[in-house]
């Protein structure tokens, strides 16, 4: 390991500082630690450093060493190498580290490492007295990520078809993470576990996102409110027992100890009806009249499948 | 494929670099707490610094890296002058974890300010692209908190899940974790006299009291799982391809999955939560076996049939 670790600042170090892209068998030449391998063991030694590289966030790129692209080579362009430093004062420093240990994603707190890189980490006093796991495997995601923020296009399947769109946005809600894109038939949103076969175009900056694009405006609060149904307003009334409790997942002012009625904006009939027949006996849809006969008739369907 | 170790060990030593050359005389001691480092570990990782360099590899193309007294010395590293660039997953998780304490009620001003700097700096084109929401009740999350710190003993009136009943217990808060879109508080409960997990929105009414508890020392991370047991019910019952949702929320065994289903085994302390399940599920599932179930879910429908015909 000592002399994997070396070789590979040494490559590093080379790739930042020479001006043009560098050949595999420069690289061998010059770089400390390569010179004495046989050819198969170079070529199978160089793969693994340059993917440590790549893992470890370094822009490693191909490029033409010659303006009539004969030949190809390595470099690291010092610009991307970097970031922008953020300029982190020591308290925001320590807050990041704060929330950075008590939020997981993809089954690791991933912010710790990164703010390795922007001054280190503050030790904790202990276990956390809160925790965030923000779910989600890491690869697609991570692409995802990429894709947002250098605005390149995106192809996948999902659901069974192919969908192609411009990134827009990723968001977490609910316990699941969302992509947010725009497609030939408009905006639309997709769940990113669903998602496979994803392609990340090779071009960056390839769209534009509007400049009035919020993704809290593009991403409904409550499932029901985002679907293609005929938009009506149901009422729904909440017995007393439940009834603070939908209050309080509906954001409005809680009934006391009397129950809750309330006008809900639905488009999508069959998230909405799951959502009410969740409660079980303790709610009920009071109109209009035609949803109440299609809760009717899931009720009637549910008893059906049960015989 | 290269192992993890070299992987982190290499990455370490890249956010050292700049830190040292950025800061005039950087102390070991903070060095050490910065980057989680021992003092061996450190003086070996300078050792290797010592001996990289440019291409010629003679004393005046190496890096200089040691430790002089009780500071660290790097030198001639102009490289490495600033931090490197974040994978995507470290800056997605960072900045998801900064938005996602903030959305909770939980952040603070500085925590704002962070969030804010590395938006601008991570994400080209501002903070449009990112959005976490992990929203709950933050003034409930917020004494919840407070009383995990200090430990203080929490009475609550708590609707179960399980059994659509409210309870008053005097419960020892853990943790407070959110998983799934939801809110629980992780502890010990006096009226059972065991550990449980209590979802934060059923809380309908809480006090902190001022009695103080002993937290176990051995408590490791704190996570959300449900444990079957013997006492359980069980229902078998097969999905439509619509209803798959439900394995990504319950704790389910898949016995088999096909194009036209998936046929799960649902077990739960009560019929109630599977009963629920298949009324709001409808057509999209069929109950294969599970006689709890079964008279848990007409006992309900035929409640709700007399008010809507």
């Amino acid at each position: 390991m000592q002399n994997v670790v070396e070789r590979v600042i040494n490559l590093l170090i080379y790739l930042l500082d020479s001006p043009n892209p560098v050949t595999a068998e420069q690289v061998r030449q010059t770089v400390a630690g390569y010179g004495e391998q046989s050819d198969e063991a170079f070529h199978r030694m160089f793969e693994r450093d340059k993917d440590l590289l790549k893992r470890m966030g370094v822009p490693l790129e191909l490029k033409a060493t010659d303006k009539w692209e004969i030949d190809f080579g390595y470099t690291v362009d010092p610009d991307r190498y970097a970031i922008p430093d953020p300029r982190l004062t020591e308290q925001e420093r320590v807050a990041l580290s704060v929330a950075a240990r008590m939020v997981r994603l993809g089954g690791v707190n991933a912010g710790l490492a990164g703010l390795l890189k922007l001054g280190g980490v503050e030790v904790g006093a202990g276990i956390e007295p809160l925790a965030a796991d923000l779910g989600a495997e890491g690869t697609v995601l991570g692409d995802l990520y990429v894709a947002v923020t250098e605005r390149r296009r995106l192809e996948f399947d999902y659901a069974g078809s192919k969908r192609l769109l411009d990134p827009y946005a990723i968001a977490h809600r609910r316990g699941h993470w969302y992509l947010i894109g725009h497609t030939v038939d408009g905006e639309r949103v997709y769940r990113v576990d669903r998602i496979s076969a994803l392609e990340v175009g090779k071009e960056a900056g390839a769209f534009e996102r509007p400049k009035h694009f919020q993704v809290k405006r593009a991403m409904s609060t409550h499932p029901w409110e985002a679907g293609t149904d005929e938009t009506v307003d149901a009422t729904v009334r909440f017995d007393p027992d439940v009834a603070w409790w939908a209050a309080r997942h509906l954001g409005v002012e809680g009934p006391g100890d009397g129950p809750l009625e309330v006008e809900l904006p639905v488009a999508n009939r069959d998230a909405f009806i799951g959502w009410v027949l969740g409660f079980g006996p303790d709610a009920e849809v009071l109109g209009p009249a035609e949803l109440r006969q299609q809760v009717l008739a899931r009720i009637e369907a549910a008893v059906r499948a049960a015989q | 494929m290269t192992s993890d170790r070299t992987a982190n060990r290499l990455s370490r030593i890249l956010a050292l670099i700049p830190y040292v050359l950025a800061k005039d005389g950087a102390k070991v001691s903070d060095i050490v707490e910065r980057f989680g480092y021992t003092e061996a570990e450190l003086t070996r990782d300078l050792n290797t610094v010592f001996f990289c360099g440019l291409p010629g590899y003679t004393p005046g193309d190496l890096m200089e890296a040691y430790i002089d007294g009780d500071e660290v010395v790097i030198d001639a590293a102009d490289y490495f002058a600033r931090p490197p660039r974040l994978t995507s997953m470290e800056a997605l998780g960072l900045i998801a974890a900064g938005m996602a304490i903030l959305g909770s009620g939980q952040g603070s001003p500085e925590l704002e300010k962070a969030v804010d700097k590395l938006t601008k700096s991570l994400l080209p084109d501002g903070g449009a692209a990112i959005d976490v929401d992990v929203s709950g009740d933050s003034k409930n999350l917020a004494a919840l908190k407070m009383a995990a710190t200090q430990r203080r003993v929490v009475r609550i009136t708590y609707r179960s899940l399980t059994h659509e009943e409210e309870t008053l217990r005097d419960i020892e808060p853990w943790a407070v974790v959110t998983t799934l879109g939801n809110w629980y508080v992780q502890g010990h409960c006096r009226m059972v006299d065991a550990e449980r997990v209590f979802r934060v929105d059923r809380i309908r009414q809480m006090e902190v009291l001022d009695e103080e508890f002993e937290r176990p020392s051995d408590l490791t991370e704190p996570g959300i799982g449900y444990t079957p047991s013997d006492d359980d019910i069980a229902a078998r019952i097969m999905l439509s391809p619509s209803a798959r949702w439900v394995l990504d929320y319950y704790p389910v065994d898949v016995l088999e999955e096909t194009k036209t289903g998936t046929e799960i085994r649902f077990t739960s302390p009560d019929a109630e939560i599977p009963a629920r399940l298949l009324l709001r599920l409808g057509p999209e599932a069929r109950l294969l076996e599970g006689e709890e179930v079964r008279a848990r879910l007409v006992s309900i429908a035929e409640t709700l049939l007399t008010r809507y015909r």
